[in-house]
């Protein structure tokens, strides 16, 4: 019962925020100036502009614009044209939505892995060379910026040993440098966090209860430590999943990487407005989903947390 | 290990953070008046030349690029522009983010309630694309950049700062202000504010790298600084083409960038570490 309610709340605010976020989408667009002048070839009449206007109904007040604009995407899914293109932005969306989905699952499956492991080793080995090593490789991954980390790869990897293409896509040897690039800053947030978290467990009672019980070190930290040390981690890994997409707009830029955030880049620069709003409020959309279903997560995991 | 154990005594992280960032900060302030070149305009005769190289009796230490132009100039005035954005934008956030979080914590109730929800709404956009979209909208100059990153950014400060003034706000000597009929202006600015700066202080320094980062980011998709004024993140996004022949032109600034999040990273690992401040 008590879950009923918690999950109303939290669905509640997922819905009261996704429809700001539309609104605010809407208005950047809205403020963009007359789109009748952005669709229409440069020589059009000032009476055939008013008929364009007046067909796409751009004379209505805001609010009947912005929701005749919400209608169409939550009734019908239809986002509209984009203006470069030419054709529905659900289908290009839909077409360069695999690209970016394989990146950032790879990058979030490699990167939470090794920070898993690389955290542990330094948890365990807290205040020894291998600990000092692993805050190193640590600092510097969350020190570079992404795109600066993906030039260097090419730089290195493509240009000067000639491993690894430069950028492309439909091979796994196009995957292997935009993943590692896209991936080190979490990886070195996963390493950071584990290891905090799995230091601030093993400190607890029911881990030398366990050790006093001659469990093997190994079971320990294993069965005992890290399992609660996983739940602050996978709260932040939902935060991060946000900055994800920002940092894959970045790798598919510097990778040619044909997904939806070189798609979205492409479209502000081409000031194709309704292309990039729809990404806008569709990654926006994306965030709050996970957001929502990892506090569920998390409730379920953590067995202390009642409600 | 003894070593280790000394350097561990040892405030380290304040000291190479705060060095780093006072050596950055130095750099881009008095460096363009130290290296008094032009980093507008080079010698063609000069162009595309290695680290290190001497044309003409004179000496480029990080090299030129296509047109010629110095590159310790260039980075030493993008530096300077970069971190001039990125302050004065992180300057923005804590403000606006502090006066809210404070409105909302000390009031309570609806005011509370919609300030709290605008901070998911904020925290849902992806910072990067709203940015990159409203910076399109309104035009790339820098004050326009300076705007949208500080405007963008103050989410965090307000989450944090109400918590802080909902503790605050229950102590005894708040309770006596009140009591003695000071107007509620002067209870939240001159009482319940001193007592939560430090937290927004420390949570600046840890947001600062995210601001350079971003700052960078934009400046290399080109929508931020527009060429031929350098700042951080288009010297890189200039010197990707030239890669291959050129790669000072993509190393340098690259270097730049991390030696301040580093800095900014320690100082604000170091502050939290000693002022016990949780930022959740």
């Amino acid at each position: 019962m008590r879950l009923a309610a918690f999950l109303a709340h939290r669905l509640a605010l997922a819905l009261v925020v996704l429809v700001g976020v539309s609104l605010v989408v809407f208005l950047c667009l809205f403020l963009t100036g007359d789109p009748a002048a952005l669709m229409l070839p440069p020589d059009a009449t000032r009476d055939e502009i008013q008929r364009f206007r007046a067909a796409m109904g751009f004379d209505d007040p805001w609010v009947v614009q912005y929701l005749r604009w919400i209608g169409r995407i939550v009734l019908d899914g239809d986002f509209g044209t984009s203006l470069r293109f030419g054709r529905p932005v659900g289908e290009l969306i839909r077409e360069r939505l695999p690209a970016t989905a394989l990146l950032a699952v790879v990058a979030l499956a490699w990167s939470t892995a090794v920070g898993f492991v690389l955290g542990t080793i330094a948890a365990v080995r807290r205040g020894g060379f291998v600990d000092f090593l692993v805050r190193a490789i640590a600092l510097s991954g969350q020190a570079i910026p992404v795109f600066w980390l993906g030039l260097l790869l090419i730089l290195f990897v493509s240009l000067r040993l000639r491993w690894l293409p430069t950028g492309g896509y439909g091979e796994a040897r196009h995957l292997v440098l935009p993943a590692i690039a896209l991936g080190a800053y979490y990886m070195s947030a996963v390493t950071r966090l584990v290891r905090a978290s799995l230091i601030e467990a093993l400190d607890q009672d029911y881990v030398r209860t366990a050790r006093a019980k001659g469990l093997s070190e190994w079971r320990v930290v294993v069965r005992h430590a890290l399992r609660n040390a996983l739940i602050p981690v996978v709260t932040v890994q939902a935060m991060y999943f946000a900055s994800l997409l920002g940092g894959a707009l970045v790798t598919e830029i510097v990778f040619a990487w044909p997904g939806i955030g070189r798609l979205a880049v492409q479209a502000i620069q081409n000031r194709d407005f309704p292309l990039a709003q729809s990404i806008v409020l569709l990654a926006a959309a994306v965030f709050v989903v996970t957001n929502l279903l990892v506090d569920i997560l998390y409730v379920v995991l953590n067995p202390r947390i009642r409600l | 290990m003894n070593r280790l154990a000394i350097l561990r005594g040892m405030p380290v992280d304040l000291w190479v953070g705060g060095g780093l960032v006072v050596a950055v900060i130095l750099a881009a302030a008095v460096g363009p008046w130290l290296w008094p070149v032009d980093p507008l305009h080079g010698a063609l005769a000069a162009s595309m030349k290695a680290p290190g190289s001497v044309i003409a009796g004179q000496w480029y230490p990080l090299g030129t690029d296509q047109l010629g132009r110095d590159l310790l100039a260039r980075l030493l005035s993008g530096l300077r522009l970069s971190l001039v954005i990125v302050l004065i934008a992180g300057f923005v956030s804590v403000t606006l983010g502090t006066l809210l979080g404070l409105i909302a914590g000390y009031f309570r109730g609806f005011v509370d309630t919609v300030i709290m929800r605008a901070v998911d709404i904020q925290l849902s956009i992806p910072f990067i694309l709203l940015i990159l979209l409203v910076v399109a909208v309104i035009g790339p100059s820098v004050f326009n950049q300076i705007a949208v990153l500080g405007v963008t950014g103050w989410a965090i400060f307000a989450r944090v700062a109400r918590a802080r003034t909902l503790e605050v706000r229950e102590l005894e000597y708040v309770a006596a202000a009140r009591t003695l009929g000071l107007p509620t202006r002067s209870i939240l600015l001159r009482h319940v504010l001193p007592n939560i700066l430090t937290p927004q202080i420390v949570l600046l320094t840890l947001d600062l790298p995210r601001l350079v980062v971003l700052e960078a980011s934009i400046g290399f998709l080109g929508l931020g600084v527009q060429p031929p004024t350098p700042s951080l993140g288009n010297l890189i996004g200039e010197g990707r083409s030239l890669m291959l022949v050129a790669d000072w032109l993509v190393l340098w600034p690259g270097v730049a960038i991390a030696i301040l999040v580093v800095g900014f990273n320690f100082l604000g690992d170091g502050l939290i570490r000693r002022t016990e401040v949780r930022v959740a």
